[in-house]
């Protein structure tokens, strides 16, 4: 008898994806070397703007990530201490919705809050380096919070009746019990969002992208579209590229370590401490500052223009076409998400645990190598032979339906490996088809993360707009694009009401997503 | 002497109508998934008094509540300090006259051991000449010498218990709480352990309640076992007696004899 092998599916998977990754890379490549002869411009080491660039482009990001944390770990230890709290589920229910809210609604929200014209004006203008923070920290402190908390569940529950017993303050607490169980993850996590600031777009275009405030990310987009230069977009792609590249390289170094005392309690830690008004202090801001820019954004929408859009023609088509992308997205991200995770399971099943990951990581490179980079790529690869613009739509399912593969493998890859390692022998034993595994097996029990994540890049497409503003054109837009030129041209109250629409209709397909794959 | 009298709590399971049989024999159980306990025993100065009964019979419960994790919400718990009764039931943890022991988790894994020890005296860590001694002292006494540097990943199961039974040394309270100390540990390295805690009860004059699963434990450890069901003691006897001709038949469904 020969050995077991593991389902091919995934290194298919990986084929299709190093295509479509390498051939821009190479391409971007090939055009700064080509170019670099003819040039008659500075090196680019000496380019005063791309130095600026740069250091803008890491700066923002640094000082976003340092922010996000900081708060981040005030709100979670006041969550944390206070688990009684009556709206914590709801709470941390709200903190899952920046990830779900189209970008650029969101920077709507924000400004419209904590703009020089809004309910709670937070300095003189929003457009620029502050602005460009506050809707980080909108949209990551959220996220930490969520990523954090469930650090506090680690701290066995005798280290609390002990640092208890022995009348620990509440900075010894800290010190000895939540620093330590807090510090392993805790760089992780901040790479994360530095890297998530790097390589965002929407909010740097809509409140930076003046010459002092301009990300990598943007300039490319702004050699592409205004100065029509694709050999210096090519060059920033490949800076982009690199950043992100050291800075991955960087977070893989800071793997958790392995701990002395593995064993997890569950108990929940009660009543920590005394004095709860601060933490119901802490707790309210942060609920005031996630909620606010929704809210006002809803009442904002209100107006006598709503009619005029709602009745628009092109909202609606903006909306099929937005809701396809998100369609398509998602079920390519899904269906190669699957197929991948059927290999790397089977793999981590066999005991080939460094392979599986391998496969995983390969599979996320989506995080190295940014979706603009990707676009940049494909922009100058395929311009000098046919009109990219025809080419916007599928473009645009490509590069978010990798975006969210990296998604999928994350939520659905522990799910999917558990699953084999209890059942695989089962069913080995039971002489179950592929299919029949997938039927009673698989698809049952696996329904809720595959209906969580396809929900998620669904959202995240149709709210997605770093693409489709290279390729849009006045026929193709979608919903984030068409309410991108409202503001440009600034008709505020209409895009008042196209970004409720929008941000509604994400959450709507987000929700009936979930339900209908996710089941009960 | 340490005396528990009337002691009450009320325990009600977070899960919603789990149909819990054992839950029926608990008394006065008139609220649903409300467990009503209610303690009554007293440990001599310089004894281990074993506790031995089912899980869920609320030994954990009774150590919890003598050390204030938990809020009894009736009845008293007296500690006789230089002559004297304190009641110390509504005092906070960290006020009361008592040292724990668990089975896990004693120790945080990021301080050496003196660091550990040393956190029993003073949590701010700033120790004088003396305590400095008095840890010294428990180092020796606990076969841990040259140990003080090592962190608690580095020793063994065995080493890790005795650290913490070093940190009891250094408190000095009078009430020891030893929530199954031993059960990771194999049976000769158990009863090593339980003679160097009689001597340490004997010498400094605690009064020690012992949770164990392995009536072997209570047999070396304890003059006294009281064996503990649904909430209350159901007997407390000379160890040997409890164990053997107590003629209860919930002991022997226990014992399995």
């Amino acid at each position: 008898m020969h050995p077991i092998q593991p389902t091919r599916t995934g290194y298919w998977v990986l084929a299709i994806l190093a295509l479509v990754v390498l051939a821009p890379l190479l391409s971007l490549l090939a055009q700064t070397i080509l170019i670099r002869g003819e040039s008659t411009g500075l090196p680019f080491w000496q380019s005063s703007y791309i130095h600026r660039v740069i250091f803008f482009s890491l700066w923002q990001a640094f000082l976003s990530a340092v922010l996000s944390i900081v708060l981040a770990l005030l709100v979670a230890r006041a969550l944390a201490h206070y688990d009684t709290f009556l709206f914590r589920g709801l709470l941390l229910k709200l903190f899952g919705l920046p990830l779900v809210v189209p970008s650029i609604v969101a920077v709507m929200g924000v400004v419209s809050v904590y703009g020089s014209n809004g309910w709670i004006p937070l300095g003189r203008s929003l457009y620029g380096l502050n602005g460009i923070l506050l809707a980080h920290v909108f949209f990551n402190m959220p996220l930490a919070v969520r990523l954090l908390l469930p650090v506090w569940q680690l701290i066995p529950t005798h280290h609390w009746e002990m640092s208890e017993q022995l009348g620990f303050t509440r900075w010894q607490q800290w010190r000895h019990l939540e620093w330590q169980a807090l510090r392993e993850g805790l760089l992780g996590i901040s790479l994360l969002i530095f890297m998530l600031c790097l390589t965002s777009f929407a909010v740097v275009l809509t409140l930076g992208g003046g010459p002092k405030s301009t990300t990598l990310e943007v300039a490319i987009y702004q050699s592409l579209r205004f100065d029509f230069n694709p050999s210096r977009a090519a060059l920033l792609a490949l800076l982009q590229f690199a950043v992100c590249f050291f800075v991955a390289c960087g977070s893989s170094l800071f793997h958790k370590l392995p701990d002395v005392e593995i064993t997890l309690s569950n108990t929940r830690l009660k009543n920590k401490s005394k004095n709860q008004v601060i933490n119901i202090i802490i707790i309210l801001i942060a609920f005031i500052f996630v909620s606010m820019p929704l809210v006002s954004m809803i009442i904002d929408s209100i107006n006598s223009s709503i009619l005029v859009v709602i009745q628009q023609p092109k909202l609606w088509f903006s909306a099929i076409l937005s809701l396809f992308i998100g369609l398509a997205a998602s079920s390519l991200a899904v269906i190669t998400g699957w197929l991948l995770l059927d290999t790397s399971s089977d793999l981590a099943v066999l005991g080939r645990k460094r392979k599986a990951s391998l496969i995983e990581i390969l599979g996320s490179i989506v995080y190295v190598v940014p979706p603009l980079v990707i676009v940049t790529g494909i922009f100058v690869l395929l311009s000098p032979y046919l009109s990219v613009f025809d080419w916007a739509i599928p473009v645009v399912i490509m590069v978010n339906a990798m975006m969210g593969l990296s998604f999928v493998i994350r939520t659905l890859g522990p799910a999917m490996r558990q699953n084999k390692m209890r059942y695989k022998s089962l069913c080995d034993s039971l002489a179950l088809t592929k299919w029949q595994r997938f039927k009673t097996i698989e698809w049952p029990l696996l329904r809720k993360p595959v209906g969580l994540s396809s929900a998620l890049v669904a959202a995240m497409a149709m709210g997605d707009l770093g693409v489709i503003v290279l390729f849009g054109t006045p026929e193709i837009t979608t919903l984030p694009l068409m309410l991108y030129h409202q503001l440009s041209a600034y008709l505020m109250p209409s895009a008042a009401v196209t970004a409720v629409f929008l941000l509604f209709f994400c959450l709507l397909i987000f929700w009936l997503l979930e339900k209908l794959i996710g089941g009960k | 002497m340490l005396n528990i009298e009337q002691l009450q709590f009320n325990y009600t399971s977070k899960k919603k109508n789990s149909k819990n049989t054992k839950d029926k024999n608990y008394p006065e159980n008139i609220v649903k998934n409300t467990k009503i306990m209610c303690f009554d025993l007293s440990v001599n100065t310089g004894e281990v008094l074993s506790l031995i009964g089912p899980s869920g019979s609320g030994k954990s419960t009774l150590l919890k509540l003598i050390a204030g994790f938990l809020t009894a919400s009736n009845g008293k718990i007296e500690i006789e300090i230089e002559n004297k009764n304190e009641a110390i039931q509504l005092l906070q943890p960290a006020k009361r006259p008592v040292t724990m022991v668990f089975q896990e988790h004693n120790l945080f894994p990021h301080l050496d051991v003196y660091t550990n020890i040393a956190l029993g005296i003073n949590p701010s860590l700033k120790m004088t000449m003396q305590e400095n001694e008095a840890i010294e002292q428990a180092l020796r006494s606990l076969d841990l010498e040259n140990m003080q540097k090592r962190s608690p990943g580095s020793l063994s199961g065995g080493q890790r218990q005795r650290v913490a039974l070093a940190r009891a040394l250094v408190r000095e309270q009078p009430i020891l709480l030893l929530d199954e100390p031993f059960s990771a540990l194999g049976p000769a390295q158990r009863e090593e352990m339980i003679g160097l805690v009689k001597t340490m009860v004997e010498k400094k004059n605690m009064c020690a309640l012992l949770v164990s699963h392995q009536p072997n434990d209570a047999l070396l450890a304890s003059k006294w076992t009281a064996f503990i069901n649904y909430g209350r003691v159901v007997k407390m006897d000379e160890t040997a007696n409890l164990l053997n001709k107590s003629g209860l038949e919930e002991i022997e469904n226990y014992l399995g004899s």
